[in-house]
């Protein structure tokens, strides 16, 4: 491996001495003790894989859904794209969308990226820079998305700074693809949206590579521990510490200054998204309070003495918020610093002491050092004061106050999923409680109710009181993020799933913007672990999906075991971890058939998306960041399905089944051009109703690849949840069917029929590539 | 309660065309007589909203009956109609609709298109809001017409949010006027 890295520091500290403003350029790096062969696309620039783009975007086209039919990005508009109209710059409705939808997978990137960038630096400045990077046991394949992407294998965390400058270059360059006057075509827009999606899944993997090696967190640990989870599991006996984000270093600081200081027994720490996963994985007694959307009824309801936020994904009004119920925040990172001000330099005590006399509502103090006292100092000092406050109204005085509801629907109109909260207070007006009651289960607490109502009702508190009961429910075993999956894992279980008869890997990832509350996350999982797929988690997704229990009082992590096999729930981990899902795509076409990973991004694309039955899902789905992760998967060529709500990214990647053409794929073998089956069908589809997604879901699980039986086990499960769904027998079996071997034999008369009708003719099992390189003899 | 065309969920505005308001069944004369190969798209919420003695999915299988107009339920609603013994409907996503709708070749899943025109209905508010944008803007060879509550700018004609027992009187007048509902 030949590459320039450039390092710099502020400060360095090493066994030489102190070295202030330090820069060391090196020309090369070589890593000689790598054998495996160089790929064709090591650290490729924005059109470096175009060729494999335009194959992807040749057979799933984008469906454009504007948001609004201007242009309003430059002061030569607003420009009107409507109908065949372009803007001032030139640009079409089409290359307008696409445009945004960049934008949209750019933001995403950067804040990954921005994460990774300042885990690395601070890891470096605690570490040094020579500090090795350990994935877990039996993970060889290291950092796959790495090596595949930048022909690197990151071994220390110098050689993530270096892999991070790489992946900086590459945002910039499809940021600035974005201004006016640049790119114009819809298509290399969207080459550039997998582009930056492929940078992204780089950025996460270090990110989370890094903390797993200096932290302490599971190190691809199949058990990793059950931890606490929900509102009712948080100890209000104790001070408590809320801490909200993704960023693991503040958060860091004050566990450990509670295990330092012995202080377990007076002060609890719980957190919310994704931070909560990485102090759960970097000490177990921390708890996950509940996903992203639970911020405004936890911090509402009191119990927290403090609140910490890092980044992303926090809520914008968390000061005005914690104010409401006299609770200090502290913020700690440079891009979510929330008007407060700065104390980075005074001493632990003068902070202490302004933020327990409420002189400040808050204080922004980048120094971690400092966060994990100060925010234990003042949640021991204001806790006496505050447990004797009371925050929510009582039913009684909600009552009375709901009488003089105006009845104007605003409520219901601003709300997302057009709860009928109106209707919920006019009952509250009878002192029944049970309808404010339902609107909390499907709410995600965005409380743009409260915002709307003209009476300034506090309504998101009032649904919080009228779900008392639920709250104290909340009482969950969850499994903290485990990190990569085992080579060992994948050596076990890479024949099946290439071969169809472990019927597909399932990754339920993203946000908490459900339409209908998070217990629909369980649901899906559910109902394909019991059939025996894979089941992956991580982020919000991976708390909703423990928060139900079944009748014996068990979680989904407690009933299913952690391992990477059949019928298991295996949570990764926060956003950051997602790549060690794609990370085992790839390492099965490593694994089971012995493809070089490094700098070899389109082969092993071209692998998975034609042999792992994989399919990820984000039901929730509500961030920029989740469009970039979406973007990831899309140019590995694995399919990913959103809730409804994701139908507002505006674009959509959809085939269609009936174009022979594009379903044609080389055979390796002969290098005959070969017609499959319509198989994944869609790479982005936004699903209307749990039901259609478990539909879809099924479906997208087949692959040109699979074996006679693993095809017939696919096509067996995808009937029986078509039938249970829809009510009938799906019209287009016969259309995945290649040979008699591919029918469920208890299905055979039924498709028989179908096949006969359809004028079915028997097709070859091609060994299935979209590439003409990989024909044997190169194609030629 | 909003009674005006203005988009429901109060965040969905859209840009220099929207929907004319529909309050009179009549209104539909010119686009009903003169477009030939219309579609009822009928969502997953038309399962669970209550119409006469009835839901919407009665009100769809009345109407296609009586206008002769082929039914895709989108989300799962397919079931509800096979549970009531109807035969005409179709299962596609909302999404794939969406998509198909902007090829004017499409035939449409019952092979009888191409179709010149849609009525839709059932879908969550937004997600029809933005597939309704994808066919205003993308399939412009369509008319769009919205039977459902709250309006939709998207479309050529929406009921402007309407009460709901104003509503069903003028699904009622719909039916009628296609020669339903006698």
């Amino acid at each position: 491996m030949k590459k320039k890295a450039h390092f710099k520091a502020d400060e360095a500290r090493t066994g030489l001495g102190v070295f202030k403003g330090l820069e060391v350029r090196i020309g090369q790096v070589i890593d000689d003790e790598w054998d495996e062969p160089m790929g064709p696309t090591p650290m490729p620039g924005p059109t470096g894989l175009r060729s494999w783009d335009h194959k992807l975007l040749s057979k799933y086209h984008p469906s454009y859904m504007p948001y609004c039919q201007v242009c309003c990005l430059c002061t030569f508009g607003k420009c009107d794209l409507s109908g065949d109209k372009r803007g001032a710059c030139g640009i079409d409705m089409k290359g307008q969308q696409a445009r945004i939808v960049l934008a949209a997978a750019n933001i995403g990137n950067a804040a990954h990226l921005a994460h990774a960038r300042h885990l690395v630096e601070h890891l470096i400045e605690e570490h040094g820079p020579r500090t090795e990077l350990i994935q877990g046991p039996g993970t060889e394949i290291h950092a796959p998305v790495s090596r595949l992407v930048t022909g690197m294998r990151p071994k220390t965390l110098e050689d993530a700074s270096i892999i991070l400058d790489y992946c900086e270059s590459q945002l910039a360059h499809t940021l600035s693809a974005t201004h006016t006057g640049q790119e114009g075509s819809w298509l290399d827009f969207e080459s550039k949206v997998l582009h930056v999606g492929m940078i992204d899944q780089v950025s996460m993997e270090i990110a989370d590579l890094v903390q797993i090696s200096t932290m302490d967190f599971p190190q691809a640990d199949p058990e990793a521990p059950l931890v606490d989870s929900g509102i009712g599991m948080m100890d209000t006996s104790k001070a408590i510490i809320l801490a909200i984000g993704h960023n693991i270093v503040p958060a860091a600081s004050i566990t450990d200054y509670i295990t330092e200081k012995k202080l377990g027994a007076k002060v609890e720490v719980g957190g919310m998204c994704c931070t909560a996963w990485d102090m759960t994985r970097r000490d177990p007694n921390a708890k996950v309070i509940g996903p992203i959307s639970w911020q405004l009824r936890y911090i509402r309801s009191g119990k927290a003495d403090v609140i910490v936020v890092d980044e992303q994904c926090i809520r914008t009004d968390v000061v005005t918020e914690a104010q409401k119920v006299k609770a200090p925040v502290i913020s700690t990172c440079d891009k979510a610093v929330m008007g407060l001000p700065d104390r980075s330099d005074d001493s632990i005590d003068s902070i202490v002491e302004e933020l327990v006399s409420g002189k400040i509502p808050g204080a922004y103090i980048p120094d971690h050092h400092k966060v994990g006292a100060v925010a234990t100092k003042v949640a021991l000092a204001v806790m006496p004061k505050r447990r004797k406050m009371k925050f929510f109204p009582t039913k009684k005085q909600i009552q009375k106050m709901a009488q003089e509801c105006k009845k104007c629907s605003e409520c219901i109109r601003s709300c997302p999923n057009n709860q009928p909260v109106m209707e919920a207070v006019l009952a509250a007006q009878t002192g029944n409680f049970e309808p404010l009651r339902d609107v909390y289960r499907n709410c995600i607490g965005c409380a743009r109710c409260e915002s709307a109502c003209p009476n300034d009702y506090d309504l998101h508190s009032w649904m919080v009181v009228a779900a008392e009961e639920d709250c104290r429910n909340e009482t969950f075993k969850v499994r903290t993020g485990r990190g990569a999956i085992q080579d060992t894992e994948i050596r076990s279980v890479g024949q099946p799933i290439v071969f169809g008869e472990i019927p597909g890997v399932i990754a339920h990832v993203g946000c908490a913007n459900y339409p209908s509350g998070g217990a629909d996350i369980y649901e899906m999982a559910e109902e394909f672990a019991k059939r025996r797929y894979i089941i992956l988690t991580s982020g919000c997704a991976a708390v909703s999906a423990g928060h139900v229990r079944d009748e014996n009082g068990q979680s989904i992590y407690e009933r299913r075991g952690g391992e990477f096999d059949a019928g298991c729930v295996v949570n990764v981990g926060s956003c950051v971890s997602n790549p060690h899902i794609a990370g085992a795509a790839i390492k099965i076409a490593a694994i089971f058939a012995k493809r070089n990973l490094r700098g070899n991004y389109a082969e092993i694309a071209d692998y998975i998306h034609n042999r792992v039955g994989a399919v990820g899902i984000s039901w929730g789905a509500m961030s920029q960041k989740a469009a970039s992760i979406a973007s990831g998967f899309w140019r590995l060529g694995v399919p990913v399905i959103v809730g409804p709500h994701g139908s507002k990214y505006r674009r959509m990647l959809l085939g269609k089944a009936e174009e022979e053409r594009a379903w044609t794929v080389y055979d390796a073998r002969t290098g005959e051009r070969v017609v499959t089956a319509p198989g994944p069908e869609h790479l982005f589809y936004a699903a209307e109703t749990v039901d259609e997604a478990n539909v879809m879901t099924a479906k997208l699980c087949i692959r040109p690849n699979d074996t006679g039986k693993g095809r017939s086990i696919k096509l067996s499960h995808y009937i029986d949840i078509h039938e249970k769904a829809y009510g009938f027998f799906p019209e287009d079996v016969w259309k995945y069917i290649r040979r008699e071997t591919d029918i469920p034999i208890t299905l055979k008369d039924k498709i028989h029929a179908q096949m006969k009708e359809n004028k079915w003719k028997e097709r070859t099992i091609p060994d299935p590539t979209l590439l003409k390189e990989m024909v044997m003899g190169g194609g030629k | 309660m909003v009674m005006r065309p203005v988009p429901w969920q109060t965040g969905e505005i859209c840009g220099p065309d929207s929907a004319k308001s529909l309050t009179k069944a009549a209104q539909l004369k010119r686009d009903l007589g003169k477009m030939k190969k219309p579609l009822l798209i009928v969502g997953s919420e038309a399962v669970n909203m209550e119409h006469g003695k009835g839901d919407m999915i009665d009100y769809a299988i009345a109407l296609s009956e009586a206008g002769k107009i082929p039914v895709v339920a989108t989300g799962g609603a397919i079931k509800s109609f096979i549970e009531k013994g109807f035969e005409g409907a179709k299962s596609m996503g909302a999404m794939e609709l969406a998509f198909y709708l902007q090829d004017e070749t499409w035939k449409g899943p019952h092979e009888k298109g191409p179709h010149d025109m849609v009525l839709v209905y059932g879908i969550p508010y937004y997600m029809q809001w933005t597939m309704l944008s994808g066919i205003m803007n993308f399939g412009t060879h369509l008319r769009r017409i919205t039977l459902g509550r709250y309006y939709q700018p998207h479309a050529d004609w929406s009921i402007p949010n309407m009460k709901e027992k104003q509503w069903h009187a003028l699904l009622d007048e719909i039916l009628e006027f296609v020669g339903g509902g006698k």
